[in-house]
């Protein structure tokens, strides 16, 4: 184990990543540098994507699969970076294992870009749950994440994968993931930013085969001179794919654009969408994009979308009570945040329950 | 000692640009239960969201005193902090939030065991507040919702609507143990204001003072079950005729 110091263990803390926790493996970076690697799992191959790369020639042929490294400014800028770090992780064909694997990306240096690549591999059968805290040490005046993550889940293979942000309010982030879910394969996407950031952008990707499940769910919380441009996107390419994009997003000042988009290739494909938002201050925005795209005619997709601001009739009903405004807003925007995710065991939902209870920016009761 | 727990002099209430209530005095004292009667639209229930100023129902005239307290400038919160709990006819779904957590912010910090027991709302703890609830969960979830506030006035909103014969037991024998009906008046505690349109409740719960309100106005005031029993043998149209009688007798 290593000693970090105070300040590295409280930015840890802000993304739920205590250095002593149970875990089945975990990786921590700060800057460019990897500060621990290690799996306490036969079933988990966790090693720095540099280390992976030399020792697996077939990685090479796989990175930059998902997402082009021409895709965009920010992944060319990672692809042309030598010092880009990241992580590689396997976990075997039919092992399960219950205990997450961590990860933590820190900033660490002001005016410092991290680029990161990572890649996920879960083989035949597997399933596992991923937590990964990317955050900004408070004296951080301004700094960018550029994160590239492809995912290659393998037939009937499980994992959740929950990523948690905690940032300076300067700081800009890139994160570009793509998801390739193989034959009755499930991936759980979680997404929470409850806190400080300059912006966020991303709209990840999710191709999913043959009876394969995609699900994304985002909680945000858009602070005032945040802005956040997010979404994701899901293609059913295989019969009797399915996918589920919610999103649930609080402006209290801050600019969101809440995009999804799902696109029906095959038959029996099956999608829905709800972007949920809550408005709380005049000088923020919800922006709510939801599009489905139908390329046959036997699919079914379908969305929501809603933009408002706290109900009225809530909030007098939790005043008649005897709550105080603040209070009964408080407690409306944390129901509102509450997402319940079906898919995700119990014992992870609780953890991720405290995870948006720790990390959030708005007051609490 | 005073015991006076809700005085309302004069008071007159609009909604929109219409006036609901068109001066009503009403005076509660302690360990008093009071019964509205009075057509659907009469202007009951808008008396109930006045006292705790919902939003909506302005009132335009009058007062109303909670402990001697004038609530003029206190916001609903407040009013309801000195000592007002309400059971909503209609209480809004509030997604994510439980009724478990509810109860325990606005819980005084007694113990709901039994009540929670008695109303049979164990399996309700950990379900989103109101979401899905039926009629009776709804009611039963709104009395709990008063023993967690523990106030001193209850205002009771058609606790009989939209409930099974059996759910109005279990609700009545929750009110009836609030408001101490076992035992005498003097050593009672609560009050309460109970608005109902059938009247079936007073079968269940024994109420002291009986209103008529019609137009906005309480329009006749005795023994609850005198005049339930004037109301279903002639209805509200009895009220009117009975009034105009008075009228051309004084």
């Amino acid at each position: 184990m290593n000693a970090y110091d105070d300040s590295t263990l409280e930015a840890m803390k802000n993304v739920a990543y205590a250095p002593g926790e149970e875990k089945s493996a975990r990786f921590f970076a700060r800057d460019t540098k990897i500060l621990d690697a290690t799996s306490a799992a036969s079933a988990i191959e966790i090693l720095p994507i540099a280390v992976a790369l030399e020792k697996y020639t077939w990685l090479r042929e796989l990175r930059y699969s998902l997402v082009a490294a021409d895709q965009d400014e920010y992944v060319k800028q990672v692809a042309q970076n030598p010092d880009a770090l990241g992580y590689f992780i396997r976990v075997k064909a039919g092992e399960k294992v219950v205990l997450p694997i961590y990860t933590c990306y820190l900033i660490d240096s002001d005016h410092f870009t991290q680029c990161t690549h990572n890649i996920v591999i879960a083989e035949e059968g597997s399933e596992f749950h991923l937590i990964s805290g990317c955050t900004s040490n408070k004296h951080i005046v301004s700094g960018r994440h550029i994160g590239i993550t492809e995912y290659f889940i393998k037939e009937n293979a499980i994992v959740t994968s929950t990523m948690v942000h905690s940032w300076g309010e300067e700081v800009e982030v890139f994160p570009r993931s793509a998801t390739h879910i193989g034959k009755n394969g499930t991936f759980v996407s979680n997404y929470v930013a409850l806190s400080n950031v300059k912006s966020v952008q991303m709209n990840p990707l999710a191709i999913i085969e043959e009876g394969g499940l995609g699900e994304f769910y985002s909680v945000i919380y858009a602070p005032e001179g945040s802005s956040f441009d997010i979404g994701s996107t899901s293609l059913l390419k295989g019969e009797g794919a399915s996918t589920q994009i919610i999103s649930r997003v609080v402006s209290g000042g801050g600019s969101v654009i809440t995009r999804g988009m799902i696109v029906g290739e095959e038959a029996g494909g099956r999608g829905s969408m709800a972007c949920n938002g809550l408005l709380l201050s005049e000088k923020g925005m919800i922006h709510a994009i939801p599009e489905l795209l139908a390329k046959n005619p036997q699919l079914e997709l379908s969305h929501e979308a809603s933009v408002g601001m706290i109900s009225r009739e809530e909030l007098s009903y939790l005043m008649a009570s005897g709550i105080d405004e603040e209070k009964a807003k408080s407690l409306i925007i944390e129901g509102f945040l509450d997402l319940h995710i079906p898919s995700l065991p119990d014992y992870l939902q609780r953890h991720i329950n405290a995870i948006v209870k720790e990390t959030k920016a708005f007051d609490t009761i | 000692m005073n015991t006076t727990i809700l005085d309302i002099t004069n008071l007159h209430v609009s909604v929109g640009d219409k006036e609901i209530i068109s001066g009503v005095d009403l005076t509660i004292k302690k360990g008093e239960v009071h019964v509205l009667f009075g057509p659907n639209g009469s202007g009951k229930s808008t008396l109930l969201c006045a006292i705790l100023k919902l939003p909506g129902y302005i009132i335009t005239e009058g007062s109303v005193r909670v402990h001697g307290t004038d609530t003029a400038e206190l916001t609903t919160d407040a009013i309801a902090n000195l000592g007002i709990g309400m059971s909503f006819q209609h209480p809004p779904q509030i997604k994510g939030v439980t009724l478990g957590r509810f109860l325990e912010t606005i819980n005084h910090g007694g113990d709901l065991s039994i009540p929670i027991s008695e109303l049979a709302m164990e399996a309700f703890l950990e379900r989103e507040l109101n979401v899905g609830f039926s009629g009776g969960e709804l009611k039963r979830a709104e009395i709990l919702k008063l023993y967690a506030q523990s106030p001193d006035l209850l205002l009771i909103d058609e606790p009989e609507s939209g409930v099974d014969i059996e759910n109005i037991a279990v609700i009545s024998r929750a009110i009836n143990a609030m408001l101490q009906k076992g035992s005498p008046m003097a050593s009672r505690e609560r009050s309460a204001l109970i608005i109902t349109h059938t009247g079936t409740i007073l079968n269940t719960i024994h109420a002291d003072i009986g209103h008529v309100f019609m137009d906005g106005k309480i329009v006749c005031s005795g023994n609850p079950l005198d005049i339930m029993e004037d109301i279903k043998r002639d209805g509200f149209s009895g009220c009117v005729k009975c009034i105009e009688n008075r009228k051309e007798i004084s």
